[in-house]
């Protein structure tokens, strides 16, 4: 039994705007996805399938795992 | 508001004012033209799959899609407990071997009310799973 739900972060928020303060609109049309899919990303509400996440990593020209951070929960690795 | 969320609001209207006004025109109309008139309000659901200038169509990226499927699971598990529920209340209070007779206008009632049951729920569902990110 977890103590916590595993969660994974994101930073989308930054890399946007490391990369030249792009829009959500903008990252959200290269990704092939809706805006509202990206708002609710980097809301936190919505984890998205592999494709996506490797699909937004590709946008920023970055590893996956510079985009998405998982965090364990305690006692489940 | 996304499109998605456009329909659920649209659709959730559609059905409370297909049932205040069903509810409305029974008391005047009883339950036949009742029936018969006010449930073809239902139609104006099909309205957002037509409307290209408020409803651009409904856009399913990976989480709308997502956002579909449960809205959908909910309302025909919402449909299906009313259904075993009313078969179930009919077998106790009738008896199992009771026939009954039952008007037309009841018959297409009881299809227009599954219709907006399932609608309603559809609906509410896909309102609520939108909610909690932001809006423009």
């Amino acid at each position: 039994m977890t103590s916590r739900e595993p969660e994974i972060k994101n930073h989308i928020r930054r890399l946007r705007f490391d990369h030249g303060e792009m829009t959500q609109d903008q990252l959200a049309k290269q990704a092939g996805v809706t805006r509202h899919t990206i708002m609710a990303l980097e809301a936190g509400k919505y984890f998205p399938s592999l494709l996506l996440a490797f699909r937004i990593a590709r946008v920023f020209g970055a590893p996956i795992e510079q985009v998405f951070e998982y965090r364990a929960a305690e006692s489940n690795l | 508001m996304s499109d998605s969320e456009k329909w659920g609001w649209w659709t959730l209207g559609v059905v409370a004012l297909t049932i205040a006004a069903y509810v409305a025109f029974v008391a005047f109309l009883g339950h036949g033209p009742a029936t018969s008139s006010v449930f073809a309000l239902l139609a104006l659901t099909a309205i957002p799959a037509s409307s290209r200038r408020y409803f651009k169509g409904r856009t399913f990226d990976e989480r709308e899609r997502q956002i579909a499927h449960r809205a959908g699971a909910a309302g025909f598990s919402v449909f299906w407990l009313a259904f075993v529920g009313v078969i179930l209340a009919i077998y106790f209070i009738k008896g199992w071997n009771a026939t009954l007779t039952v008007p037309v206008w009841a018959l297409d009632e009881t299809l227009w009310w599954a219709a907006s049951l399932v609608m309603g729920v559809q609906a509410l569902t896909t309102i609520v799973l939108h909610r909690g990110v932001p809006h423009d």
